[in-house]
């Protein structure tokens, strides 16, 4: 017999058949983006230090962008032809913008990397020639436009579909860029606090902006909840609440600004260990939050009250 | 070397186009015999879905799939509209090919096309299988094949409308063979009107809830535009599993990425402020 509102207990929509790859990929990409853009507002406004620290983070951006195009290509149903991808530019797809975005990014962020290397020594003969060449200003400036674009458009994508916990509030573009933002700025931070050469006002500084990065994330992430209402149900309660709350708002966004408050009365050995610990957790806590919405949108898509409140006149 | 390009890449002329083509599934006349589901699995040599019984009904099928392209429902209702009796409900569900497709527009490599019937297909050869159809799609329709399956594995499947056999000028497998006309193909305006009329004499036979969903001027119609392959139902859309509203996701997405902007402006100008805060 039939008894709910609407056809048994089928869902609505189909399931997602993305796996893994997708959300590591969205974390990865979003990190590197970040980095790159830290280090680059770094380079324009930052002083003579804060530049030499913060292009530090190049180095990472080049390294967690290069993993990004083969978790893409491992995701398709036919890994033979994710060329097609480019076959067309489509912007209206943020699949197809995505892809542009990522094949452009990359090349321009392991370029910085190179003449940042080239910079610091670590190239010699002719590579340093080579990594000498590229024009530093304009990479900066075009990568970061290009790696806004890579942090911002995962959230979207999400968005632009009929699963009700990544489409019912419009905020997840924005919950995904700051979290990309705020992972990318801590992975300056790990690269600054590693060395002992980092200045501490250097680290200061760049505890102020995760800082900020922190409480902006905090204040999406509730708006978000806030406009998903019941919808949020699959990501707040159940399986995947320990990840969310513990994971990606806890060990993401609230231990790192407990740190940061305690790194203020700290200098040498202890700064730099809690500059590192804070980092790597809102490094870690981001991984969680693009899993967990990832894996619980999932469940959303098999809800079919919520299918229907989303589709309501 | 434009014409290398283009042909390298798949990218051809698209044929003149003719009279959009659509169905009319009338679900007052279905009988819930699956010849649609039979003959669409023939004609298109889709695979089998396994012997699973869901419990629900006579419905063993479950849901539109990869490799399942007409799915027939059953819908037991007891005391339904105040009548005493009990009564059961039948509707071959389909491939809507929508006006405005979520499906088409999610496509990043245009594989999904729309066709000279101005219905919505998928290229074979082209689709590589990125899965953003299947959750684009408000109605479930489309899938992608697991990679473990013997069926065109990895690629994205949902009705074709029978592209190849209208390009012969012949009737889809699954109207040609509903004994009851409860499938109707033809052209979408005069089957629009056919179900006008169909409406009026249903109402005038005291069928109080029939209703049509699909047609141009139905709130249905509002993002997704008029449903290609559009419906007669005896009872409200959700019982059918339908959205009242079927969202098409490009109707949000400026105001998505402009949240994302904001968040990303924002976080620029306050690391600019930080780092010009240590410059003396």
């Amino acid at each position: 017999m039939n008894e709910g509102q609407g056809y048994y207990d089928n869902p609505v929509v189909r399931r997602p058949v993305w796996t893994w790859e997708v959300p590591a990929y969205f974390w990865l990409g979003g990190m590197g983006a970040g980095a790159f853009v830290t280090a680059s507002v770094a380079q324009t406004f930052g002083s003579a230090e804060d530049r030499r620290i913060a292009a530090d983070g190049y180095y990472l951006a080049a390294g967690s962008l290069l993993p990004c195009a083969p978790l893409l290509i491992a995701d398709l149903g036919r890994s033979d032809r994710f060329l097609h991808m480019l076959r067309i530019f489509k912007p209206l797809s943020p699949m197809n913008l995505g892809a542009w975005t990522l094949t452009g990014f990359t090349p321009l962020a392991v370029a910085r990397a190179a003449s940042h290397a080239a910079d610091s020594g670590l190239l010699r003969g002719p590579l340093r020639v080579l990594a000498g060449l590229v024009p530093r200003r304009l990479t900066e400036l075009t990568g970061s436009l290009l790696g806004l674009t890579l942090a911002g458009y995962s959230g979207v994508l999400l968005g632009a579909t009929n699963v009700p916990l990544w489409a019912k509030s419009k905020l997840l573009g924005g919950v995904f860029m700051a979290s990309a933002l705020s992972s990318g700025s801590a992975a300056v931070t790990l690269q600054a606090a590693r060395r002992g050469r980092a200045p501490e006002a250097t680290l200061h500084r760049l505890a102020a902006l995760e800082s900020a990065a922190s409480l902006g994330e905090m204040a999406i992430v509730a708006g978000y909840l806030a406009q998903s209402g019941r919808t949020a149900r699959p990501l707040t309660t159940g399986r995947f609440a320990a990840p969310f709350w513990l994971g990606a708002v806890g060990a993401g966004s609230v231990l790192p600004l407990l740190l940061h408050r305690f790194t203020r009365r700290h200098h040498g050995r202890t700064l730099r260990s809690l500059s590192t610990a804070a980092a790597l957790c809102t490094i870690a806590g981001s991984l969680a939050l693009r899993w967990s919405i990832f894996e619980a949108g999932k469940d959303s898509s098999e809800d079919q009250a919520a299918s229907f409140d989303l589709s309501k006149a | 070397m434009i014409d290398g390009y283009k042909r390298l890449m798949n990218l051809e002329e698209p044929p003149p186009p003719k009279k959009a083509k659509g169905f009319f599934t009338d679900t007052s006349l279905c009988i819930g015999c699956k010849a649609c589901e039979v003959a669409c699995k023939q004609w298109n040599q889709l695979p089998a879905d396994g012997f699973a019984i869901t419990g629900n009904s006579y419905d063993n099928t479950g849901h539109l799939g990869a490799t399942t392209w007409r799915h027939v429902q059953f819908i037991e209702q007891a005391k339904a509209n105040g009548r005493q009796e009990q009564r059961w409900l039948m509707m071959s569900d389909v491939c809507k090919h929508c006006a405005n497709a979520a499906c088409l527009e999610a496509c990043p490599t245009g594989a999904l096309v729309r066709t000279e019937f101005d219905t919505v297909y998928v290229q074979q050869d082209i689709c590589n299988g990125c899965g953003f159809c299947v959750p684009a799609c408000p109605f479930g329709v489309i899938d992608r094949v697991p990679k473990e399956s013997t069926f065109e594995v990895g690629t994205a499947h949902k009705c074709t409308l029978c592209y190849d056999r209208l390009k012969d000028d012949m009737t889809p497998a699954c109207a040609k063979s509903c004994p009851t006309a409860s499938i109707q193909f033809g052209d979408v305006e005069e089957l629009q009107q056919r179900a006008r009329e169909r409406l009026g004499e249903l109402k005038a036979r005291g069928e109080s809830s029939a209703r049509l969903y699909g047609m141009p001027e139905g709130k249905e119609a509002v993002e997704v535009g008029p449903l290609h392959a559009f419906f007669l139902l005896l009872d409200k859309p959700a019982a059918y599993n339908l959205p009242e509203v079927p969202r098409l996701p490009r109707k949000t997405m400026a105001e998505r990425y402009g949240w994302s902007a904001a968040v990303g402006i924002g976080f620029a100008m306050v690391a600019a402020l930080v780092f010009r805060g240590g410059r003396r």
